[in-house]
């Protein structure tokens, strides 16, 4: 009951913040019937799709400290496991997703257990390490379709809420926008929670943490398969929503560097951090990609600018974008 | 039988040379990695760069690729200073993540301006002292003169690194701000010119090797991604920071990329149909990583690691 | 700080508002085009870009005195003259970011129809993307055979798909062994039944390799080694090692160009003495892999463009002059493939007379457009609409060619099909 309460409990943020949070709220339950390009609508898709990696990441990279470079296997689990229920038994997205969850959080305390025995860049390197086993694994795999992939079958009479095919993007849109709120509610019922708690204190001084009878390897075991679990249902939804998957597309280095990325750009370790991070990456990503990348002679300016603004920020404020934003809240206060 | 004794013994020396490849490639990494605690993303990039020096100066000078590599090392250690105290020293601040992303937005920056520059096509030397020359020893054992002279630029430069920082003042500097940089600066040292060194060295250890590689391997802006992920798994699993530790991590490494043709030879050796269809080819570097992880997982700190 | 949240709500704003003006001129047909103008296969966007350009000029009259019949109309005379508009997108090779693209070009655009997208990846979202919007897409250069077995109704493909090019290698190998190659008498087949394959692992590479082992089998070859090999790799060497001791008479690869150049290196440097080397275009039809020089003279490439095709089909060459004098360089398998994609357009929206898709639809499915119209040497463009692949242009051909030094200059020579061969062929390799 304690830890409902506590995930619905918002009055600790400061009221600008929650303004701010009210009216993003407002204008993302609204965006649909705003005036927008389908470019715009396939940007905050990509938005929320961030975002909620974001937030799972969070969890270990944030609160815990724990850079994890490997979460793109999380999400090839989940995608494959919605993929092939639907195309070999016909199973519906709401019933495959529960199952691709299972799996890949069974599969992160497989992992999980060993990768915390590593500290620091050790840790970093090893969950590379772990993400490339497994995409290179599924790759020659003939039963999930090998480096050529599995393609949903598209069903009639569209839309189908059971299979979550749609023509306009907007269902979609919906679909994930409810899958973000539960993700935000849990995210800030974390961050009162036990758990959480123990792991920013294992963040601080991981030896302090220790003696005062903390079990360090537990916690981040813990946290790493909680953070999993939101991966892997976005990994689900990914396949629903692209018809098509690779390994190379789902479970690439790419694509887990981004999620880590992202996260941290924003803010590690804030509620926000990750949602801001999406919020000017994303868009920055594909405006840039679409403005620069059709222009002849300027292959690779969109990707360069992009580079550039991650060392800026990476330079100017470790903590990323929300940290800017306490530094400045702090400097008023004074 | 023979076949297979052949056949190890190719692979042995494939291996044996590929692994110093490897090694030289790492060496840079560890080197930056013990002074300072970085993990340079834009590692391979180094490396790209260095190649596009020999592949563009060779024909602009008129002379042979391999008299250029003194050249690759000025614009590395140019290059690694550049990096240094335009955005590393910024970084230092900051916590592991914001470094690691740090330089990560700097290989975004450096390959892309590459192929902006450049152009995505690969590109080749075409003639030169080394290029498209090989030698046969005994029973069929090729030696490529490229990764020959590559082998034996690794053995010196190790050589050289090591040197430097066991018997050197220098080196006992560097030794000093890697183990303890509050410490060294009380001692007098400026650790902040011991970063910029070991960003030198370690990006002109890096260009070197992309000057020498380039006379066998093609070049292009994204070539840096395939060594800079073996040169992760080697540095971590020699123990970062540790030069013996990448030298002979490399060796390991290059040993196990070349178990594959081992494998095929067993099998037909012993006939063994059903177990042809195992894709071992497509699966060594994962291989590589699989036990990569497997021995991090028992030394957590690498084979010749001494911190965590 | 509320001074930043607030430029960066106006911003978001302003980015989401700001729908594409789409305001299209009455003479005007867009066709939105998806291609990898950056990232990795840059190099091959460029090329496909200068081909869908140089037809569309083409098709608006733009350039006169090419003897096709798209030239002669100055637009598309069905529809009043209407010109060509082609809108390019850049892919970069993520086949979310396809998928993105192509709804933007069909919501935001509006255009008539899409053409695309190279990668056989990217081809499927973009596809799945068409055909949910029920906007007629047409490939023109992705060779996975999958894409025509999924039973789309939007999606047409002018190029012969993987499958067919690996007949056209073992029916070139059985030829060979019956007498039928140009310049070579009969080669006992028992001398050329060990083959040895090594393609690169992702998508197309690995799809190539199931097609040469289940051919092998059906003609009657030894396939002594199936290597699938980390494409991008530091290191060729174990796999070379694998195929020399394998013993085989002809080796054969899928590879992209680095993967080919450094896999034509480490099989010089090891010494390897193959009869035959073929590769599965990519990497192979290159002009990087061409700068090898003499180490590629011998090689066995299939393609579906040739510069030595413009030998004996005029309306090549003088295709091939104007793209020369775009680009500097020969036509090759992409931006013929390309120019080909786009010609079809052309042709199928001249019959249609409409823009409206359903009649599109009906002008793809029963259009034929014969050879002497196209610059790539095959029979006519016509769409299979039932069986078990629907949307594949049935009419169309690959080519082998060989690399053969000319006068200081290495080029490509036709050695398959044999009626239309170009110059004898080189038998065997001379080996490194």
């Amino acid at each position: 009951m304690e830890a409902i309460r506590n995930a619905f409990d918002f009055t600790d943020l400061p009221r600008g913040e929650m303004i701010i949070a009210a009216l993003a709220l407002l204008f993302l339950l609204l965006f649909p019937v705003l005036p927008h390009s389908s470019f715009a609508m396939a940007t905050m898709i990509q938005f929320l799709m961030f975002s909620l990696y974001g937030m799972g990441w969070n969890l270990i990279g944030g609160y815990g400290g724990q850079v994890d470079l490997g979460k793109a296997q999380y999400v090839g689990i989940g995608a494959y496991t919605t993929a092939l229920l639907m195309i070999r038994l016909d199973v519906p997205f709401w019933y495959s997703l529960p199952v691709g969850l299972a799996l890949a959080v069974i599969w992160s305390f497989i992992i999980g257990y060993p990768l915390f025995r590593l500290k620091g860049h050790y840790f970093a390197i090893a969950t590379i390490a772990t993400s490339l086993v497994l995409k290179d694994i599924f790759e020659v795999w003939n039963f999930v379709g090998g480096a050529r992939g599995l393609e949903i079958p598209l069903k009639g009479n569209l839309p189908n809420w059971l299979y979550l095919q749609f023509k306009q993007d907007y269902y979609y849109f919906y679909v994930l926008l409810a899958m973000f709120l539960v993700g935000l509610i849990y995210v800030n019922g974390f961050r009162h929670s036990r758990l959480g708690f123990q792991l920013r204190a294992i963040k601080d001084n991981e030896n302090v943490a220790r003696s005062l009878g903390i079990d360090a390897h537990w916690c981040k075991i813990k946290a790493y398969a909680t953070a999993t679990a939101f991966v892997a249902a976005v990994g689900s939804f990914h396949a629903c929503y692209n018809f098509n998957i690779e390994p190379e597309d789902v479970m690439s280095l790419d694509l887990s560097v981004l999620i880590a990325l992202m996260a941290m750009l924003g803010g590690a370790g804030s509620m926000w951090g990750p949602i801001i991070g999406a919020a000017i990456l994303v868009p920055m990503k594909s405006y840039l990609g679409d403005w620069l990348g059709g222009k002849a002679g300027m292959a690779g300016m969109d990707l360069l600018l992009y580079g550039a603004i991650i060392m800026f920020i990476a330079a100017v404020q470790p903590r990323g974008v929300y940290g800017i934003v306490e530094a400045l809240r702090a400097r008023r206060r004074r | 039988m023979e076949a297979l004794a052949v056949q190890i013994l190719k692979s042995l020396v494939s291996g044996l040379l590929m692994g110093l490849v490897f090694a030289l490639v790492a060496l840079g990494l560890t080197v930056i990695f013990g002074v300072m605690d970085i993990v340079n993303f834009a590692h391979g990039e180094f490396l790209m760069i260095g190649m596009y020096t020999t592949l563009l100066t060779s024909p602009l000078l008129g002379v042979d690729p391999v008299l250029t590599l003194p050249l690759c090392v000025l614009v590395g250690a140019v290059l690694g200073l550049l990096c240094y105290h335009g955005l590393i020293r910024f970084l230092l601040r900051g916590p592991m993540i914001a470094q690691l992303f740090g330089t990560f937005g700097l290989m975004l920056f450096l390959r892309n301006m590459a192929l902006l520059v450049m152009g995505s096509e690969p590109r080749i030397i075409h003639a030169g002292w080394l290029v498209g020359k090989s030698f046969a020893v005994g029973p069929n054992v090729v030696l490529e003169s490229t990764k020959l002279a590559a082998a034996v630029l690794s053995v010196v430069s190790f050589l050289v690194i090591w040197w430097l920082i066991n018997r050197t003042k220098v080196g006992r500097a560097l030794t000093a701000t890697s183990l303890d940089a509050e410490g060294a600066r009380y001692m007098g040292i400026s650790t902040e010119r011991m970063n910029a060194l070991a960003w030198a060295v370690g990006g002109a250890s890096v260009a070197v090797a992309g000057g020498l590689l380039v006379n066998f391997w093609p070049v292009e802006p994204g070539v840096g991604l395939l060594f800079t992920m073996i040169a992760f798994a080697t540095v971590a699993l020699g123990g970062f920071g540790s030069v013996r530790g990448a030298f002979v991590a490399g060796i390991i490494i290059g040993l196990i990329v070349n178990v594959p043709p081992v494998w095929d030879a067993l099998l037909r050796t012993i006939d063994a149909v059903g177990l042809k269809n195992l894709e071992i080819h497509s699966l060594k570097y994962t291989m590589v990583y699989a036990i990569y992880f497997l021995i991090m997982v028992i030394r957590p700190q690498g084979l010749f690691g001494w911190k965590q | 700080m509320r001074k930043v949240v607030i430029f960066a709500a106006v911003a978001l704003l302003a980015v989401c508002l700001a729908p594409a003006m789409a305001w299209s001129a009455p003479k005007e047909i867009k066709i939105g085009v998806i291609y990898p103008l950056s990232g990795g296969a840059a190099a091959a966007g460029r090329e496909l870009r200068a081909g869908a350009e140089l037809a569309a000029d083409i098709a608006n009259g733009l350039i006169p005195g090419v003897n096709m019949t798209m030239a002669k109309n100055a637009g598309i005379k069905s529809l009043g003259g209407a010109k060509i508009k082609l809108i390019f997108k850049d892919h970069q090779g993520n086949p979310q970011l396809g998928a993105d693209l192509a709804k933007k070009l069909i919501l935001d655009d509006k255009v008539v129809g899409i053409l695309g997208c190279y990668h056989s990846s990217v081809t499927k979202t973009v596809s799945a993307v068409a055909e949910r919007y029920g906007i007629p897409m047409i490939n023109g250069s992705s060779t996975s055979p999958d894409l025509t077995k999924r039973g789309f109704k939007w999606f047409w493909r002018t190029t012969p798909h993987d499958k067919w090019f690996t007949k056209d290698l073992f029916e070139f190998l059985s030829g060979l062994s019956k007498g039928k190659v140009r310049g070579v008498k009969a080669v006992p087949k028992d001398q050329i039944s060990r083959l040895a394959a090594a393609c690169e692992k992702t998508e197309w590479g690995s799809h190539v390799a199931i097609e040469i082992a289940s051919f092998a089998k059906e003609y009657g070859f030894t396939l002594a080694a199936n290597i699938l090999y980390a494409s991008k790799s530091p290191d060729l060497s174990s796999e070379v090692q694998s195929l020399i001791a394998a013993k085989p008479a002809a080796m054969l690869f899928a590879s992209y160009t680095s993967d080919a150049i450094l896999m034509i290196k480490t099989l010089k440097s090891m010494k390897a003495k193959p009869k035959i080397i073929w590769g599965q275009d990519a990497g192979f039809d290159k002009p990087e892999f061409v700068a090898l020089g003499d180490d590629v003279v011998g090689i066995l490439t299939r393609s579906v463009f040739l510069p030595s095709v413009t030998k004996m089909k005029p309306l090549a060459g003088q295709v091939n002059a104007l793209f020369i004098k775009k680009m500097g360089h020969d036509l090759d398998g992409a931006s013929a493939r390309a120019f080909t994609g786009l010609q079809t357009w052309v042709h199928v929206l001249e019959k249609a007379g409409s823009t409206d898709p359903k009649a599109i639809q009906k002008a793809c499915n029963t259009i034929t457009i014969p050879g002497k119209e196209l610059v790539v040497p095959w029979v006519g463009i016509k769409f299979s609409t039932k069986g078990d692949e629907i949307g594949q242009n049935v009419l169309g051909g690959g080519l082998i060619g060989q690399y053969q030094k000319k006068g200081g200059k290495v080029v490509l020579e036709v050695v398959y099909p044999f009626d239309i061969a170009t110059a004898d062929m080189i038998f065997p390799l001379k080996g490194y």
